[in-house]
């Protein structure tokens, strides 16, 4: 394992923004692969997977089992984690809205540019992503469609499902996008809850990356099989909105398979403790994502169920 | 008297409604099809827009029988960050101004977008009022993609504004408020003045005195059109950017909207802890000093101005 400085980025009055890499194996033996974690200050949950990969990675190391070449950063966005915040903390600006990045440009379009630097000439890339908005779900891979995604490698991972659907203009400043313009097949794996690690997603997450290395050729190990997964378009989620505002009080997690007609949870009005909502599924499948704060916003998304009626 | 409205509610979890008002002027023979839109505060930390809508509707008050057609005032789009010092939309931290057009079945912010665009669907024109944000100070602007720009720089010359910057198209901003009302058939206008968090005053009546001007001369207001300033226009020159090389304290040597010329100094960048002098900031082209830094800690990169030089 080589540790890399992938860039050290000096502040006015704090020690330098340091952003390592863990780089494994070797180019020539086989295919290769990047793994990007933790670029804001709230994906805990991308963080710890990615360090429990490198421990992972450096055993495997040792024990001549890495066949082809494995970056991974675990984390970008240091000076948000080590302070709570979400974003670049001076000027709050996401470093996932700068790719492809610009030398020459503002702080985080620097800091973008030399990330995507390193990141160049990988045949696979995964960026461990959160959520933005205030949800957990169910861990999905999301591949964005900019007519250079790769379905077949995302299937590879074994995830129950792969959210595929074509890119928002925002989305066009993001990691993934530019990845997939630059040659690299990259997808992101979107789990857990800002701020927080699920013990659950995150082994799932884990055996999902051992298993795309397994699979394409860069870890030689032997892999259950994993799902065979669900390609969801935008058409097949339904969504379930708090028609009232409150205290939320969820009566399901992510990954339950839910029947028409059944109650998911209820909604309390947060002064007089009356029940003014009870939530209901008009429709069967899978509860994918659901709101994660306790108080809730009227009209806010409580649940998003994958159905394939 | 302009009439208050509520556009947009949604109830807060305890005890409160999110809401977006309007105040509502219409001529005294009653309500018209003909609309225009006048908005602020989409980003919660700019509050130049606030301080216009106020002089718009003083004026406006005092002057009913002038006006000839429907002029709705929005002050405050993201009002709960406005309350808060916060820019982007509280809880969510997501950017309102990069989530436009919105939807109905998406987060807060993007019900508040898809609100924002039907509340002013149907105007004729809009105007969003920016003050850049707290790190830079700008003069009078308006900015213009380059796909609008024929259809919104003779809109933009009646503003009494001091520049007009056509920029070419960028996809993320397809997801500005602007983008999604031009595609409705609304001309809007992005002003960008003053300094986030902060009240330019001057620049607040410059902006009144555009704007009824062009309500004079877009048939909104029965007044005769004021004597406003001719904009310098980017398509004649250059934006040059002076990004930070060290990371420091940023200390201006000149005042904000002055000629310079090539190697002059715009400021230093300063080590508080050593004492030392880091970098000089030299202007590279000659021109006009339309943006400079409001705020002192810089990083490398850190935007410290923006000089606009003619070419030749």
């Amino acid at each position: 394992m080589k540790r890399l400085e992938i860039l050290n980025f000096k502040s006015p009055n704090r020690a330098p923004l340091k952003v390592e890499g863990f780089l494994f194996g070797e180019e020539s033996k086989g295919p290769s692969l990047a793994i990007v974690g933790a670029m804001s200050g709230d994906h805990i949950n991308q963080l710890y997977v990615a360090s429990r990969l490198v421990e992972y990675l450096r055993q495997k190391e040792k024990e001549g089992k890495v066949i082809g070449k494995i970056l991974v950063v675990p984390a970008v966005n240091t000076y948000a984690l080590n302070m709570g915040e979400t974003f670049w903390p001076l000027d709050k600006t996401d470093i996932n809205m700068m790719f492809p990045g610009y030398h020459l440009g503002e702080t985080t379009q620097r800091i973008a540019a030399k990330l995507f630097e390193s990141l160049q000439g990988y045949d696979y890339g995964i960026i461990l992503e959160g959520r933005r908005d205030q949800g957990m779900c169910l861990p999905y891979v999301k591949l964005i469609q900019s007519d250079y995604e790769d379905l077949d490698s995302a299937r590879d991972l074994g995830m129950r499902f792969i959210h595929h659907r074509r890119y928002s203009p925002i989305e066009t400043v993001m990691l993934q996008y530019n990845w997939q313009l630059w040659e690299t097949k990259a997808l992101s794996v979107v789990f857990g809850k800002n701020g927080s690690i699920d013990p659950i997603s995150s082994k799932e997450v884990h055996g999902s990356l051992v298993r795309f290395m397994s699979k394409r050729g860069m870890l030689d190990i032997p892999v259950f099989e994993g799902f065979s997964s669900n390609v969801i378009e935008p058409d097949h989620i339904t969504v379930l909105k708090a028609s009232h505002a409150g205290i939320f009080e969820p009566l399901v997690s992510c990954g339950t398979t839910i029947e028409k007609g059944g109650t998911l949870g209820y909604i309390f009005d947060a002064l007089s403790g009356e029940k003014v909502e009870k939530i209901v599924t008009p429709i069967s499948g899978v509860l994918t994502c659901q709101y994660s704060y306790p108080l809730i916003f009227q009209n806010s998304i409580a649940f998003r169920i994958a159905s394939i009626e | 008297m302009g009439v208050i409205e509520e556009v947009f509610s949604i109830d807060l979890p305890v005890g409160e409604q999110f809401r977006i008002q309007r105040c509502r002027y219409i001529p005294q023979s009653g309500e018209t099809l003909k609309r225009i839109s006048i908005v602020s505060g989409i980003h919660g930390d700019e509050l130049e827009g606030q301080y216009v809508c106020f002089l718009l509707g003083e004026w406006l008050r005092a002057n009913p029988e002038k006006i000839k057609a429907t002029i709705d005032i929005y002050p405050a789009i993201n009002s709960l960050g406005i309350d808060s010092i916060t820019r982007s939309v509280p809880f969510y931290d997501v950017d309102l101004n990069r989530i436009f057009p919105g939807s109905k079945n998406d987060f807060l912010p993007a019900q508040i977008a898809d609100g924002v665009v039907n509340a002013m669907k149907g105007s004729e024109i809009a105007i969003d009022i920016h003050s850049s944000n707290i790190f830079l100070r700008e003069i009078p602007q308006v900015r213009i993609a380059k796909s609008q720009a024929k259809t919104l720089v003779p809109l933009a010359n009646k503003l009494n504004i001091d520049f007009v910057w056509v920029h070419d198209a960028v996809t993320v901003l397809e997801s500005t408020f602007a983008h999604a009302m031009n595609m409705h058939g609304t001309k809007t206008l992005v002003v960008e003045m003053g300094v986030g968090m902060r009240l330019s005053k001057a620049y607040g009546h410059q902006l009144l005195d555009g704007i009824l001007n062009l309500l004079a001369e877009e048939g909104f207001l029965d007044i005769e059109p004021l004597d406003v300033r001719k904009p310098i226009q980017s398509e004649i020159g250059e934006v040059a950017y002076l990004n930070a090389s060290y990371p420091g304290l940023f200390v201006p040597a000149i005042e904000h909207c002055q000629m310079i010329h090539k190697g002059d100094v715009v400021g230093h960048i300063v080590d508080p802890l050593s004492g030392q002098m880091l970098d000089e900031v030299i202007a590279p082209i000659g021109g006009i000093l339309f943006t400079l830094r409001a705020y002192p800690i810089v990083y490398e990169g850190s935007l410290v101005g923006r000089i606009f030089g003619e070419n030749g």
